[in-house]
């Protein structure tokens, strides 16, 4: 049964003339790690929105089709009983601490006290959530005295602290610094392996190559591409269509037109790209007429 | 106009020693990029530039100007700097005049000013939406505005801090667009920047910082092939750099057509 | 920068220990006790023989003078000043200032209102310094303030000194476009659009935001909720506060009846 099931799904925002999704179909199975790619404005935010019920329940405006997601529909559920199964990241880590609380570890708590957990097993989770991510060392901090990095892997643990089904992340890294990005994307492929379903929403191609399950390639409110990494993300139809992608896709792709590059398939990561140029030419590495 | 730095220190109030005796020389007409970790010092360095931060030891020269004896909405005919949040600037009731206030601001005529904005406005693709309000556009357009608005100013130097961060494909490629057509037009551009790639594919001169002092500073080519030294800053190389390492590569290479020539070579 | 803009100070006192509302309670019935009392000493030996004691026994001595001189002496002394030239009571004129008469009567009922202010002032600074804004916060909405309330309070503490820090950010981007922020009174008038502009809308952007994080951590959420700390309400406390009730319906009695 897939955990996230998205039927004809059609929706335009309040007071707008085009819709942000046009006829999704999407289903993801428990475990699965999505990611989505699109140019700014492809409707990845409004997917993203859409999977944690905040269309229509917080945006209002008009949504058709079915929308199914861990266990909740969006006809029938209120977005107090969709925050407990699917979990909600987003690009501002500054925005996502709420101001109430002066240390990181009220600042975890504070979704547990708003759903009413009793205060032993807050403490757990708490801490168990900290170990997990990493921030165990930021307890006593004020959140606002945090690095960009620090501030949203906070965000993303008083996520997890809701312990979810399905988490969803709207570019959790465009905002932060190379350190920062590592760290983020860390604790994402953390939770991937704990068997939490991911969806999320990207442009940083080689860290989606290396962890995703899967791609999905918005355009315009539509599914343009949906497959494996290797095969959406070395599509043609994505340079095509404005999509960032690696360059190594890209340099390849050009090699191949003068006979560079042999092999079938294009690269997207480093290593795919050093095997498959050293594999056109017998040199291997540092054996070449350039070679110090 | 040249931009001298001559020996510059500078700590903040809260006691953290922020530069440490930097000096350099930026000739007119340059593209660099600043790189480094955060807290190396790069923003401390470039709000010098346009006087937001008056040195506590040596010298700032724009041109002929001390920065220390001319106040920040004087440099600012020279100097234009475009700050990382669009959001911290937009306030106008429409996109033309929000680029027009730079220009007018500096006391250029009426014509001038017209002028100004037509060009900033053509060369950031937002002719069509002068009569828009900022804050009905996109956080992509926003950008363009943003930066809309400094080009119109028609400073000889521009400052770019972390102009890529948060920006899809497209848009990148509009920014270099955009500092391509400075390049052309002799401005001196200087850009923070993270995005190691967009750094190497867009300038010619990189420096690299780490607490306060400059570790490198050369031809990108130069710079960006020092990996174990930029990783002391937190900086990776280049995707193509590290990939033409990798393949032994005798040159090291920042952008597809040097790395296609070198793969050439190789054969 | 600071992180927050609160007065408490963190230590561990006697008056520290004790329960929120047991110190609202302190702080208003000192309040009403020097208001409602005819005396006009009354508002002076509640300071010295009730407010400074108390922060001794706060251990918040310190902070507590240093905000009596910068805040306190200042407030009470302007308004004291006020009151002695502009009250028209009382006919033994002490002296003239220019065309203002200072009578007896007048010096004695500004006396009376810059003790009063001075009580008012110091009772609240206490109480602040010795709760911590989100214990005070919390045990309220355990007793039945609205949650979305004290969250306005409370994260309007936190944030507004971010905003600062932004607004700040603000006037460096628009200096750069040349806006002068040193010249002439009415120029600076205009230049609040650019100032203030920015700050509104992006803060209205940002607000959406939290909204929808908080949501997504169950703020809106009907059930009961639950504490991470537990803020004691013990016997002392309840009969504290009872003791402190009875004496100032008391004190009003006895004004009644005087009257």
């Amino acid at each position: 049964m897939a955990i996230v099931n998205l039927q004809n799904v059609t929706y335009k925002y309040p007071l707008t003339d085009s819709p942000a999704l046009q006829g999704i179909n999407l289903q993801v199975e428990e475990g699965e790690f999505v990611a989505v790619i699109g140019p700014n404005g492809a409707g990845k935010s409004t997917l993203c929105y859409t999977l944690a019920g905040f269309v229509p329940h917080f945006f209002k405006g008009e949504l058709t089709g079915t929308v199914e997601v861990a266990g909740n529909e969006s006809q029938n559920s209120t977005l107090s009983e969709w925050v407990l199964n699917v979990g909600l990241a987003f690009q501002n880590p500054f925005n996502q601490i709420s101001g109430a609380k002066y240390t990181v570890f009220e600042e975890l708590a504070f979704g547990l006290e708003n759903i009413g957990i009793p205060r032993q097993e807050m403490k757990t989770r708490v801490q168990d959530a900290m170990k997990l991510t990493g921030i165990s060392d930021l307890a006593d901090r004020s959140p606002y005295s945090l690095s960009g990095g620090q501030q949203q892997r906070v965000a993303l643990t008083s996520i997890l602290v809701m312990q979810p089904k399905v988490l969803v992340l709207d570019e959790p890294t465009s905002q932060m610094d190379p350190i920062g990005t590592r760290e983020v994307f860390g604790v994402i492929h953390g939770m991937a392996e704990r068997g939490l379903t991911v969806i999320l929403a990207e442009h940083k191609v080689e860290w989606i190559a290396q962890f995703a399950d899967r791609v999905i390639a918005l355009k315009e409110g539509q599914i343009l591409l949906d497959g494996t990494p290797a095969k959406v993300l070395t599509s043609p139809l994505l340079q095509e269509n404005g999509f960032g992608i690696s360059r190594y896709t890209s340099t390849a792709r050009r090699a191949r037109e003068t006979g560079l590059w042999g092999k079938q398939e294009l690269p997207v990561t480093l290593e795919q790209a050093v095997e498959g140029f050293n594999s056109a030419f017998p040199h291997g590495e540092g054996q070449g007429v350039n070679a110090k | 106009m040249k931009i001298e730095i001559k020996d510059l220190h500078f700590t903040y109030p809260s006691g953290l020693e922020a530069l440490r005796g930097i000096s350099l020389m930026i000739e007119s007409g340059e593209q660099v990029a600043i790189v480094g970790q955060n807290g190396a010092g790069k923003t401390t360095l470039v709000k010098h530039l346009n006087g937001l931060l008056q040195p506590a030891g040596g010298q700032v020269l724009i041109g002929d100007w001390d920065t220390a004896q001319h106040s920040v909405a004087k440099l600012a005919s020279r100097v234009g700097y475009v700050f990382q949040n669009p959001d911290e600037q937009l306030f106008s009731k429409n996109v033309g005049a929000e680029v027009a206030f730079g220009p007018k601001n500096l006391g250029r005529s009426a014509e001038q000013v017209q002028a100004l904005v037509k060009d900033a406005l053509a060369l950031t693709e937002l002719t069509d939406k002068t009569e828009t309000n900022p804050y009905d556009l996109s956080a992509t357009w926003r950008k363009m505005v943003a930066l809309a608005s400094i080009i119109s100013m028609d400073t000889q130097i521009v400052i770019f801090d972390e102009p890529t961060t948060g920006q899809d494909a497209v848009n990148v490629a509009r920014i270099a667009n955009v500092i391509a057509e400075l390049r052309n037009r002799g401005k001196t551009v200087i850009t923070i920047t993270h995005d190691i790639d967009f750094c190497a594919e867009n300038f010619e001169r990189v420096i690299a910082m780490s607490q306060g002092t400059i570790l490198l500073d050369g031809k990108a080519n130069d710079v960006l092939g020092q990996e174990e030294t930029l990783a002391t800053t937190y900086v990776d190389p280049p995707q193509l750099t590290r990939l033409g390492k990798r393949l032994g590569f005798r040159n090291t290479v920042r952008n597809q057509e040097e790395f296609l020539n070198n793969l050439q070579g190789r054969v | 920068m600071h992180e927050r803009l609160s007065y408490y100070v963190k230590r561990d006192s006697a008056l520290h220990r004790l329960n929120p509302l047991t110190k609202i309670v302190l702080a208003l019935s000192i309040i009403l006790v020097s208001f409602v009392s005819p005396w006009y000493w009354t508002a002076p030996i509640l300071l010295f023989l009730v407010v400074i004691p108390l922060s001794f026994m706060g251990r918040v001595s310190r902070e507590y003078f240093i905000t009596v001189l910068r805040l306190i002496v200042p407030a009470a002394g302007f308004i004291f000043i006020m009151q002695a030239l502009f009250q028209p009571v009382g006919e033994t004129v002490i002296f003239k200032f220019w065309f203002l008469d200072v009578t007896h009567e007048s010096l004695l009922f500004a006396f009376r209102v810059a003790m009063r202010i001075t009580v008012m002032i110091s009772a609240f600074t206490l109480l602040l310094m010795t709760t911590h804004p989100s214990e005070l916060m919390s045990d309220l909405t355990r007793r039945g303030l609205p949650g979305q309330f004290a969250y306005v309070v409370i994260s309007s503490l936190q944030i507004l000194p971010q905003m600062q820090a932004k607004a700040q950010t603000i006037i460096a981007a628009q200096r750069s476009r040349g806006l002068d922020t040193q010249s002439t009174f009415l120029r600076r008038v205009g230049s609040l659009a650019p100032l203030v502009g920015p700050l509104v809308f992006g803060s209205l952007v940002e607000v959406e935001e939290r909204a929808i994080a908080i949501e997504a951590r169950g703020f809106t959420s009907t059930h009961e909720k639950t504490s991470l700390h537990d803020i004691p309400d013990t016997n002392l406390d309840k009969t504290i506060r009872w003791v402190l009730t009875g004496l100032v319906i008391l004190v009003v009695a006895l004004k009644l009846w005087l009257s």
